[in-house]
């Protein structure tokens, strides 16, 4: 044997597990999307095993597009949770990177303290979020709200300027787990939480950044802003489009957050439902997690487009 | 095109002067070259007087007025940075026209101004390509095109030719010239390399330590340099130093001056001749001989430790070891005091 057969044998057991890895799940999954397959049936016992006889064809994706009201809403929500969350984390991202740029006293403790959220559980922040910052009661928001209506009313009294307060219109909290505002908290969350993040990678980059470039760029009369604009922004371009992909991978799966704030309750992704369906139709959950990996390959081919041609500049 | 003053300026990094109050006078369409030891301050006034450091004492002034309070964009003056600091993603094109773009200029004007810059410095065919897929040359010309083309009272040079190689540094020395020759504007060149200072500079400041040493043309800084830190500056290889006692009995004679102890005095290698050691102001042993075709280097030691260099036109016959002697016409020798380094008249 030569040298490069020898290589490709030793490399054989790796590759053939990474492919059972990857092809046995998806085999499955595949399999059962096209099964009547149900965790529980008193009326028809024979659909709690998998077996082909239990044959259902596009029955499942069929039920799945037309039938579950929740499918298109869940596409709909898990693009939108991800793009917000990317606007609001590389906007704030690359704000806060430049501001710590400078260099300014107690400049270490502060990065330290801005990555700190990164290291905080999924969970752990859904809960902190939820009960301690957006409850309408007992949180920040709650305490906040009726601290400015408690000042309002204060100043309702005062001589002469009463009169305008008095027409303030009192202000109630939001609540966070109501159907129409489940999403807001979990962008809120995970954008809090991913911000360091940002953060991160564009600070490192921004060191590298050529100060003779600005100086240049100083001369030329170019102001801060016209600086920012036309030398670093173009100089993030590549931590930008770095960040963005691996968020957009993480930020497609969010489970625990969406669980912990409204339990799904106006406020679905495809894990999510994907979590609903397996409480008993396996064989809808099958044919939604195939809609979610075709939904994953088109916004990776956008992404690598982008971060390819990126790349290769 | 103007003018430029310099009244004791100072540069202070907390407690650490770096420039000790500085005093120069440049006058309009004059090419200046700052040059100097690395860490002597040269680029640091350079960029006190493009704005990019602040003045701490002292006063800079462009023409008439005093730029110390006005910002580095409104002071009609455009730099060539050492490492070009091109704007990496746009056109040579749109580097060429940024600074002209931040002053609202119209576009036609724009069009018109980067087109005669690009012309002059024959760069009209790279205009559409980006930066990073030129060479050192061609970056280094879009560096100076992009200051031409604001059309600036002051050209800034700092160490424009030290990124490039050899052969190019000789050409694009050449360019420059021609560029000063073509537009006349007041420029001021910083470098290392006594050669760029002498072939280029209508005047030549030498500084050490955040002080200048001598302003001159470059042959008054050649023939009577006032100290012995510009007499090693200048010329290469660089002079050599004697003490009296390293010199034959006869030099006092030959060099029709009284030596005494307290003196250096200073042959430059390409002044010394072979003698009869009878003739000999000063004799050494043979170390090693660099022969560069045209001129031979002779490294040399005398008897009581000196070593010097003689520039012969050919290598000398004689073997390592063996001693030849030189002389030196009396009007080519220089003599400075030992402590204080300041030239002596003879």
């Amino acid at each position: 044997m030569n040298n490069r057969a020898i290589a490709r044998l030793l490399q054989t057991p790796a590759v053939l597990l990474l492919l059972v890895w990857m092809l046995v799940p998806l085999g499955l999954t595949l399999y059962f999307s096209f099964l009547r397959y149900v965790l529980n049936s008193l009326r028809k016992p024979e659909w709690t095993v998998p077996q082909l006889s239990n044959w259902r064809g596009f029955g499942n994706y069929e039920y799945v597009l037309y039938k579950s009201k929740d499918f298109w809403f869940a596409i709909q929500n898990s693009l939108f949770i991800v793009g917000s969350i990317l606007v609001i984390t590389v906007v704030l991202g690359l704000a806060i990177a430049v501001l710590v740029n400078r260099s300014f006293p107690g400049r270490g403790i502060v990065r330290v303290l801005l990555i700190s959220p990164f290291f905080v559980m999924p969970a752990v922040n859904a809960v902190l979020w939820i009960n301690m910052i957006l409850d309408p009661v007992l949180g920040l928001n709650g305490l906040a709200v009726e601290g400015i209506n408690h000042m309002v009313a204060g100043l309702k009294d005062f001589p002469l300027l009463g009169h305008f307060f008095s027409l303030w219109p009192e202000l109630e909290p939001i609540s966070f787990r109501a159907t129409q505002t489940s999403a807001y908290a979990v962008i809120m969350m995970v954008a809090w939480q991913w911000t360091p993040f940002a953060v991160l990678i564009f600070m490192t980059s921004l060191q590298s950044e050529d100060q003779q470039q600005k100086e240049a760029a100083l001369l030329d009369g170019a102001s801060a802003w016209s600086q920012f604009i036309y030398l670093t922004i173009p100089h993030l371009a590549r931590p930008i489009a770095i960040v963005v992909m691996i968020q957009s991978i993480f930020h497609l799966s969010l489970y625990a957050e969406i669980e912990i704030v409204s339990r799904g309750n106006g406020n679905k992704n495809l894990p999510y439902l994907i979590g609903e369906f397996t409480s008993n139709n396996i064989g809808a959950a099958s044919a939604t997690g195939i809609f979610a990996v075709i939904l994953a390959n088109i916004v990776a081919i956008f992404l690598l487009r982008m971060v390819g041609k990126n790349l290769v500049d | 095109m103007a003018s430029l003053t310099l009244r004791n300026v100072r540069k202070r990094y907390e407690a650490a002067e770096v420039i000790h109050g500085v005093d120069l006078d440049i006058e309009d369409g004059e090419f200046v070259v700052f040059v100097g030891p690395s860490g002597c301050g040269k680029s640091t006034l350079l960029r006190m007087i493009a704005g990019l450091e602040e003045i701490s004492d002292g006063s800079i002034s462009i023409g008439e007025t005093e730029v110390n309070e006005v910002a580095a964009s409104k002071r009609g003056v455009a730099m060539v940075f050492q490492t070009y600091a091109l704007y990496p993603h746009m056109t040579v094109y749109k580097n060429m026209a940024f600074g002209l773009k931040q002053a609202k200029t119209p576009a036609d004007e724009i069009d018109r101004r980067v087109r005669a810059a690009a012309d002059i410095l024959q760069i009209t065919d790279y205009l559409d390509r980006s930066p990073r897929h030129l060479s050192g040359g061609q970056r280094q010309r879009v560096a100076i095109g992009r200051a031409i083309v604001r059309d600036p009272k002051v050209f800034l040079f700092d160490e424009p030719l030290s990124n490039l190689d050899a052969a190019l540094r000789v050409q694009t020395r050449l360019e420059i010239a021609r560029l000063h020759e073509r537009l006349k504007t007041t420029m001021i060149y910083v470098t290392h390399d006594q050669v760029e200072a002498m072939t280029l500079a209508d005047k030549i400041v030498v500084l050490r330590d955040g002080v200048i040493e001598q302003v001159g043309s470059p042959i008054a800084l050649y023939e009577k340099p006032q100290n012995a830190f510009v007499a090693q500056f200048i010329g290469s290889p660089k002079m050599n130093f004697f003490a009296a006692s390293d010199l034959s009995k006869k030099a006092s004679k030959i060099l029709k001056t009284d030596l005494t102890d307290d003196m250096q005095i200073g042959l430059r290698p390409e002044h010394m001749q072979v003698c009869k050691a009878a003739d000999a102001v000063v004799t050494g042993t043979l170390e090693l001989v660099e022969n560069l075709g045209e001129v031979a280097l002779v490294h040399l030691i005398t008897d009581t430790g000196a070593s010097f260099i003689a520039k012969t036109e050919k290598p000398p016959k004689e073997a390592k070891g063996e001693a030849i002697s030189f002389t030196i016409l009396p009007e080519l020798a220089h003599y400075f005091d030992k402590t204080s380094g300041h030239r002596i008249e003879s």
